[in-house]
Parts: C-alpha cells; structure tokens; sequence
C-alpha cells in the first residue's frame, strides 16, 4: 500500500514538472560570447556594414525593417559545395517567400569577379525575386569579417578550387542582428530540421 | 534434411538469395556521378534553375555516348546567359568513363546505349580539344 501512494505522489510530480516545463517556451541559444556589462547584457552580433546589392542600391542590415535574415556566403563560379547550398537556399525561399518578415542574404565572397552586373545574371538565372533575396558585395575586408561574425570561415586558398575555401553554412539571424541558429547547406536533413529553427525565431520575435 | 524441401520453396529461397547479393546495375558509375557530378547537377539530377541544366533536358546528349564522353572530358565553355561553365574533367580513366556513360544512359537516355572500354577509347580519341 504505502508502495502504490509512494508510486503515484512520485508520479504526480513528474507530472507537474513536466508540465511546469512545457508551459515555458524554450527560446533559441544566442550563439558566441555573451557579456555582462553592469546592468546590460551584451550579444554577438553581426556588424551593420555597408553593402551593395544586384541592383547598385546599397544598404544595411539595421535599414531591412525589422526582418530576420538567412544568410550564406558563396561566389558564382565556384565548382565545388555552393551550387548544393544554393539548392538548399531555394527551399528556404520556397517556404518562406511569402513571410514579409524573412529576408535572405548572399553574400559573395569573389569581389574581383562577382560585380553587381555578374551578381544580377546569377539571381535573375536562379529565378529569385531579389525583394526578398539579395545578393550582395561589398569592400572585400569587410565582407571578410563579417563572414568571421556569421561564424563563417572563409579563406583564400589558391589551391583550393576556385581560390577559395570557405563553409556553406546557412545563418539564422534576429532582428537585433544576433545569431540564432544555423545549419549546413551541403546537408538537406540538417537544412529541413533548421525549418523548425526558423520557425521558432518567427514565433519567439513577433508575438 | 535439405533436400526434403520441396523444389518450389528450394528455387524460392535460391532467388531471394540472388536476388538480395545482386548489386546495382552501374554502380561504380553512381559512385563516380556523386564524386565528379553531384555538386552540381545535384544527386536527383535536376540541377539549379537556369544555372545548371536539369539531365533530363538533355536527354539528346546522354542518348549518344561519343557525345557525352567528350562533353565530360572538355566540358563547356562559359555560357554568356549565365556565366557558368562546366569544367573539363580530366580525371576519370577510360573503365571510370565506361561506367559514369553506361549509368547515364541507363538514368536519362531516351534509348540507352551500352558501352565498353574499347568503344570509350576511340570515342575519347576523336573527341576535339581545345
Ligand atoms: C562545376 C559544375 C559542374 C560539374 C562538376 C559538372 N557539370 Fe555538367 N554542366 C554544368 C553547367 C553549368 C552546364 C550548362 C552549361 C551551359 O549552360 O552551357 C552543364 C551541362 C551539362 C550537360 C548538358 C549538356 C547539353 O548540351 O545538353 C550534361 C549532360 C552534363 N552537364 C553532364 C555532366 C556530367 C556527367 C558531369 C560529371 C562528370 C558534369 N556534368 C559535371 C556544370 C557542371
């Protein structure tokens, strides 16, 4: 007797903490370092830089009004991992091209040969509507180190091919340009899990 | 006692066994497919919007083995609609290049055509280099 009250009160509180536990949410991670500076706490983010569009405008992340950004970093005639990353980008664009609240973001990582013109041939062949996908260039450092701050490695490598190395990482990024997630563009079970991902960064920043 | 079974049960359990040992047709070529193609005409064949041709668009050119062969070996110029090329590929051997032809065609050939070594080896030597 004493073993079946024992039993079911064990059971009982299993059964709010579980409970307790679903009621709460679970937000996403902030990715890298988080600081705490007296009051205020402070996020990775990735900087505001100036970038340049296919279409010559040029613009910052802090001007896209308030939108969550799925970034990756790629040049046109590479031969190797980007043609299967950008597969995987078209997904994403499939599923949210409708979402006002998502943006996407190519960045080339090619500045000699990926002008603005090569830039627009390459979205205009791919069949994307550029409002909602760009894909941009800038001032090559700078593109460099924000590539380093979407915890991207990007490397100049003469033999590898094309002359660069670089991952194919797809980046999740919220409204206050912090990292929120990521996956592996060369991988469409890590791309079709990050859905969810997305998803949850939706719900979390626009109740 | 084995041969207690009956045939029809015997000849049952000999061609599951078969069956199941069989490899699949063109399998080295699937392999080669993944290493030298997949990266761009990705692994169901349908390639990247206007970028990289889908296979089955070129159903003509996978028909006809002496043109594939050399297509693979030199690859394409640049195209200026789009400005993407595909590289000549300089590594396969001729058995490699024999079993990459004989799993297209099987894939996407309108009318497959098999081929051998030797038929690799002259159509290699007449495809023109540039
Ligand atoms: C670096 C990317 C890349 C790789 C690797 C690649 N291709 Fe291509 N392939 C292309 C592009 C780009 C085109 C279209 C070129 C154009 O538009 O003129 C193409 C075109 C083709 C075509 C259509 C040609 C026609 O005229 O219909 C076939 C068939 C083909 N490739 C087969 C292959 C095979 C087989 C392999 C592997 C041995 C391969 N490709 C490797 C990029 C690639």
């Amino acid at each position: 007797m004493t073993n079946i009250l024992r039993f079911a009160g064990l059971a009982l509180i299993s059964f709010l903490l579980l409970t307790g536990c679903g009621n709460e949410p679970q937000r996403l991670p902030y990715l890298g370092n988080v600081e705490i500076k007296g009051a205020d706490t402070v996020y990775h983010t990735v900087p505001d830089i100036t970038l340049t569009d296919q279409d010559s405008q040029t613009y910052r992340i802090s001007t896209l009004n308030n939108k969550i950004i799925l970034a990756d970093f790629f040049f046109t005639s590479c031969p190797s991992i980007c043609p299967k990353v950008k597969k995987q980008m078209l997904r994403l664009y499939d599923r949210y091209k409708d979402d006002d609240r998502v943006v996407m973001i190519s960045h080339t990582i090619d500045q000699r040969h990926d002008s603005v013109a090569v830039l627009n041939r390459y979205a205009h062949n791919l069949g994307v509507d550029t409002d909602k996908w760009k894909f941009v260039t800038g001032e090559k450092d700078s593109i460099f180190y924000l590539a380093d701050r979407y915890f991207v490695s990007v490397i100049e490598d003469p033999l590898a091919p094309a002359g660069f190395d670089h991952s194919g990482r797809i980046i999740l990024v919220d409204k206050a340009r912090r990292v929120r997630g990521f996956c592996e563009g060369t991988d469409p079970e890590s791309v079709t899990a990050f859905f969810e991902t997305v998803d949850k960064l939706l719900k979390d920043e626009y109740q | 006692m084995l041969f207690t079974l009956p045939y029809p049960l015997l000849t049952i359990f000999l061609l599951l066994f078969i069956g199941g040992c069989q490899p699949e047709p063109y399998s080295q070529g699937e392999v080669l497919y993944k290493y030298h193609c997949e990266n761009c005409h990705m692994e169901d064949g349908s390639g990247l919007g206007k970028l990289i041709p889908h296979l089955d668009s070129s159903r003509l050119t996978l028909s006809d083995p002496a043109k594939l062969v050399c297509l693979i070996h030199n690859g394409l110029p640049v195209n200026k609609l789009t400005g993407q090329k595909m590289p000549a590929n300089l590594k396969l051997n001729e058995v490699e290049m024999t079993n990459l032809v004989n799993f297209l065609g099987s894939k996407y050939a309108a009318n497959p055509q098999t081929v051998i070594v030797t038929d690799i080896k002259k159509m290699l030597a007449g495809c023109q280099t540039d």
